[in-house]
Order: structure tokens, then C-alpha cells, then sequence
């Protein structure tokens, strides 16, 4: 996937807000790929646009070749907000099987694929629960299910472990990780969190605070996996990306000590 | 460093049944519904013996007639099938305009929903139009379509159609866009994603609407009786105020009461069978 000079604007009745400017980077089959950045940065909207929910206002956007316009069946987007985006009324085998009724998979073949995804995420016990009667992890691990089902190419995935507590999440790499590594899938994952980045990516883009945000820099993370926050060479990187990422706030050994009030 | 842990339990292994929360909710709910109908009965009890009491000692039993008279008044009506004639006219003419102003509430409700030139289009009418009330179509009602079944038909149909309509809409409107995108990802077309996605994410909203659409419908059918028809119960309690019955009046009283909580049990009772699904989402949206 290739971006090109992209810009986004949002025209509202009063004004014109610029989100992205001036967006360059490729990302390359198989990679997996980091947008690192605080809130507000625009690397959702930069996400959307791949996805092609959202159009670029102006520059390229494609994808092996052809311009993305529209949601397109080998780019599936992952959602933090799993309770909103699963399909609550149906089971988890349902919801697996959603995807590939709408792309008319052969009938013959929809009991092995969703065999195949559920027992990859370990949900297979589960196939007859509803989402509601599913922790946070198991509902993401279902959406990673879902997606994987429709067999896309690229998963594009919006702070999907945001919502979930420090341990949970920790697995959830895990099971991302090996999802990935066998799969081979190209993976563009949002995050505002630097560890999550760290501990993931093969490169991590760098994005500056809007308006007109753009990828200030990009990291090769050329570690082995799996990462460790406390191994020298990844805590190091860690500081590396805070340091530019936040350079207001001070080192900790030169922060003033508190004042009374 | 942002760092966002929520206090959500840690993914453990997994519970084979609801998660702990629902138990306990459970459990306190049935262990409260057997002491519930207990006290219902208790209270009801009460009431009784003390309109008794009342009626007998205090007040003209003739306007006000005690529960003995009703009930001994009732026994006839009961035995000759006359009260049950009275619900089924009443029942069907109910169940006719609730169910049609449903259909065309969803069905127009679905499509504002969706079409924003269609809503910024109608929206006004409907604005100024739902606050007819049933009743106050009665007259018009009777001279579009006569004392014949039709009006009441009508009546209701426009009672239910702008409840139904109006929270369809909503439902429609409020239809997560996280899910709409899943669905176009996994490669839904549009009409997939309105009839697949965004209606069912709507049935909450829309069995709300019904269940309100229902209990209004109750309301206005008995108005539309005693002023234009000549059977129903509304009729009977207008033909029992005429020849001064205040005994049937209260036999007609207390089967509209019946019937209304008899008829909201059996709607909830189908929407917990057969759309259980589609309401479990109340809580994750």
C-alpha cells in the first residue's frame, strides 16, 4: 500500500480543518506496520482512508497498484470498540459466518473456514455464545476470527486493544503476533501507546499533533520477537520515541519538584 | 505515557455460563419474583377489602358498586359469552391497526432513518401530525369511514404509526457505524448493511416503540368505541352508563385493566422467545 502527498480536510459550515498533510509512506506486503501518535493526530482518519471509508481530499492512495475508493474486500478494518462492532444478535459462529454468506463463499466450505479461524483464536468452545457473554479479550479475539474468515490481505486495526486491562492485552499481542506470523497478513495498527508499538512493529511512523499532522519519522525495529519492555535494546527505543514524541514534558531527573497548591 | 488500563476483570478461562455479574443479578431476580407476587397478591387483597369495606359502609354502593356486586354482575355476562364477544370485537380491532401501523412504522421509519433528504423532507409533517392524538381523530374518522369496523381500524393504525415510526427511526439513526463498517468490510453491499446490520441493530428501539404503540393503542380504542360504535367494550361501558348499570360498567373497567397487563405479559413474552437476540444489545452499544 502506497500513500502519496495525502491530504485530508474537513469542511465544516464556518471552516476548513486540515487533518493530514502532506502524508508519504509505502507499506509493504506482510509488514507490520505502526502509527504512532497522540490523540487528536489524525492516524484514525489516516487509517479510514485506507480503508476507503473516507475519501483523501487530495494526493494517492492505493493499494497494490489500484487507488483505494472504497471499502475495499482485501483491507479489513479491526475496531477497539468490539461490543459496537460485532453483530451482538448473532452467535460467535454467526458472526463469523456473516462474511462469508455476503461474499458468497461456497456453502460446502463455510463449516471448515470457520473451524479453521475459531480454533486459531481459540473460541472454538464457544460457537453458540453471544458477544454479550463474552469477556473483552474473547470479543476481539472473535473480530480477529471475523476478519481473518473473509481472508483479506491487510488488517487494519484501530487501537483494537485499547479497551482491555494490562494483562489482557498482553496476550492479546501474543495471540496477534503469532496470528500474523503465520498468516503472513500485512497489518497497519494504530496505537497511541509506545510499548504496544515497540513490542509489535517491524516499523513505526511517527505522527505530529494536528492540525496538518504528517509522519514526522519512522523507526525500523529491526529486534527479535518476542520483545521484552525491559530488554536494554527495546527499552531504549521505548525512551527514544518518548523523548521526541512528548518533548515537553521533562526528563524525570530534571523535573522541578512539586510546588505547594 | 498513556497507558490506558480499565478496570475490567482479567481474562481469565473462560465461564461456561453468563458472567458472574448476570448470576447474581439472576438469582436476586428470581429469588425477588416469587417474593414479588406474593406482595402483589398481598396488595391486591387489600385493595379489594378495602373498596369492599368502603362501597358497603361509607359510599352509595350504587356508584360505587363493592367487588361482590361486580363479580355477581359479572357471572351472567361471563356465562353467556357476552363480555368475551365484546373483547374479541375490541381485541381484533386492536390487533389490526397496531400490527398494519407497525408494519408502516418500521418500514417508513427504517427508510428516514436512512435517507436523510427523505427525513429533512417529512420530518416537519410528522412533527405537527403526531400530535393528533387517536381521539381527537374520532370525528373525522367516523365521517371519512363510517361506525363500520374501518374507523377503528384507522384510529389505532394512527395512534401506533407515529410511535413506532419515530423510535424506528431513532433505532435506525443510532445503528453503530463500527458495525455498518465491519459488515462493508467483510463485504456487505448496501442493501446488505441496511437489512442485515442496521434494522436488527434497530430492534430495541423498535420493540420499545411497539410496547408504548401497544399500551396507547389500549387507550384510544376505548374512546373510539363509546363514541362510534356499536359493539366492543367501549360500547358496552357507553351502553352501561346509559341505563345507569354501574355494576357492568366496573365488570368493563376491570376486563380493560385485565386485559392490557394480559396482553403486555404475552408481548414481552414473545420478544423474550423469539427476539432475545436482538435485545441483548441494549447493553453493549
Amino acid at each position: 500500500m502506497r500513500v502519496a502527498n495525502l491530504r485530508k480536510t474537513y469542511d465544516t459550515a464556518h471552516a476548513s480543518y486540515v487533518a493530514l498533510e502532506g502524508v508519504d509512506v509505502e507499506i509493504g506486503a506482510g509488514e507490520f506496520f505502526c502509527l504512532l501518535g497522540p490523540s487528536g493526530c489524525g492516524k484514525s482518519t489516516l487509517l479510514n482512508i485506507l480503508a476507503g471509508f473516507e475519501p483523501a481530499t487530495s494526493g494517492s492512495v492505493t493499494s497494490g497498484g489500484a487507488a483505494i475508493t472504497r471499502a475495499g474486500r482485501e483491507r479489513v478494518m479491526f475496531f477497539q470498540d468490539a461490543g459496537s462492532a460485532l453483530f451482538p444478535w448473532l452467535t460467535v459462529e454467526e458472526n463469523v459466518r456473516f462474511g462469508l454468506r455476503v461474499r458468497k463463499v461456497p456453502r460446502p466450505a463455510w463449516d471448515d473456514i470457520i473451524d479453521k479461524y475459531l480454533r486459531m483464536v481459540d473460541l472454538d468452545r464457544h460457537r453458540s455464545k453471544f458477544p454479550a457473554q463474552l469477556s473483552g479479550g474473547m470479543r476481539q479475539r472473535l473480530q480477529i476470527a471475523r476478519a481473518l474468515a473473509v481472508e483479506p490481505e491487510v488488517l487494519l486495526m484501530d487501537e483494537p486493544f485499547g479497551a482491555l486491562d494490562a494483562l489482557t492485552r498482553r496476550r492479546m499481542h501474543a495471540v496477534l503476533l503469532s496470528i500474523w506470523q503465520r498468516t503472513g497478513k500485512t497489518v497497519v495498527f494504530v496505537t497511541h501507546d509506545i510499548a504496544e508499538a515497540v513490542l509489535l512493529a517491524d516499523r513505526i511512523a511517527m505522527m505530529s499533533v494536528g492540525p496538518g499532522s504528517t509522519i514526522t519519522k519512522v523507526f525500523e525495529v529491526a529486534l527479535p520477537r518476542p520483545r521484552d519492555l525491559t530488554h536494554a535494546s527495546v527499552a531504549g527505543l521505548f525512551h527514544e520515541i518518548e523523548a521526541l514524541l512528548d518533548p515537553s514534558v521533562p526528563r524525570t531527573d530534571e523535573r522541578a519538584p512539586l510546588a505547594a497548591g | 505515557m498513556a497507558n490506558v488500563d480499565n478496570a475490567r476483570p482479567a481474562e481469565r478461562d473462560p465461564p461456561l455460563t453468563a458472567p458472574a455479574t448476570l448470576q447474581t443479578l439472576r438469582s436476586w431476580l428470581s429469588a425477588g419474583s416469587g417474593r414479588g407476587i406474593m406482595l402483589s397478591v398481598t396488595s391486591l387483597a387489600i385493595a379489594f377489602a378495602i373498596w369492599q369495606l368502603l362501597s358497603t359502609f361509607v359510599f352509595n354502593p350504587f356508584l360505587i358498586p363493592p367487588p361482590v356486586e361486580v363479580i355477581r354482575a359479572a357471572i351472567p355476562m361471563l356465562a353467556s359469552g357476552e363480555i368475551f364477544s365484546d373483547i374479541g370485537i375490541s381485541m381484533v380491532r386492536v390487533l389490526v391497526g397496531f400490527l398494519t401501523g407497525s408494519l408502516a412504522g418500521i418500514v417508513l421509519g427504517a427508510l428516514l432513518g436512512r435517507i436523510r433528504l427523505l427525513h429533512d423532507l417529512l420530518d416537519p409533517i410528522i412533527e405537527l401530525l403526531r400530535y393528533l392524538s387517536p381521539t381527537a381523530m374520532i370525528p373525522i374518522a367516523v365521517i371519512w369511514f363510517g361506525i363500520g369496523e374501518m374507523s377503528k381500524y384507522f384510529l389505532i393504525f394512527w395512534g401506533t404509526f407515529f410511535i413506532v415510526l419515530v423510535n424506528t427511526t431513532a433505532g435506525v439513526w443510532r445503528a453503530p457505524v463500527a458495525r455498518q463498517r465491519a459488515a462493508e468490510c467483510l463485504g456487505a453491499n448496501r442493501l446488505q448493511i441496511f437489512l442485515l446490520v442496521v434494522v436488527p441493530s434497530a430492534v430495541p428501539y423498535i420493540i420499545t416503540g411497539m410496547r408504548v404503540a401497544m399500551a396507547s393503542s389500549f387507550m384510544s380504542i376505548i374512546p373510539a368505541e363509546i363514541l362510534a360504535a356499536d359493539s366492543g367494550i367501549g360500547y358496552l361501558l357507553q351502553k352501561s352508563s346509559l341505563l345507569l348499570q354501574t355494576n357492568r360498567i366496573f365488570v368493563a373497567l376491570l376486563t380493560i385493566c385485565i386485559l392490557g397487563f394480559v396482553v403486555d405479559r404475552l408481548f414481552r413474552f414473545f420478544v423474550d422467545r423469539v427476539l432475545a437476540r436482538y435485545m441483548s444489545q441494549v447493553g453493549t452499544t
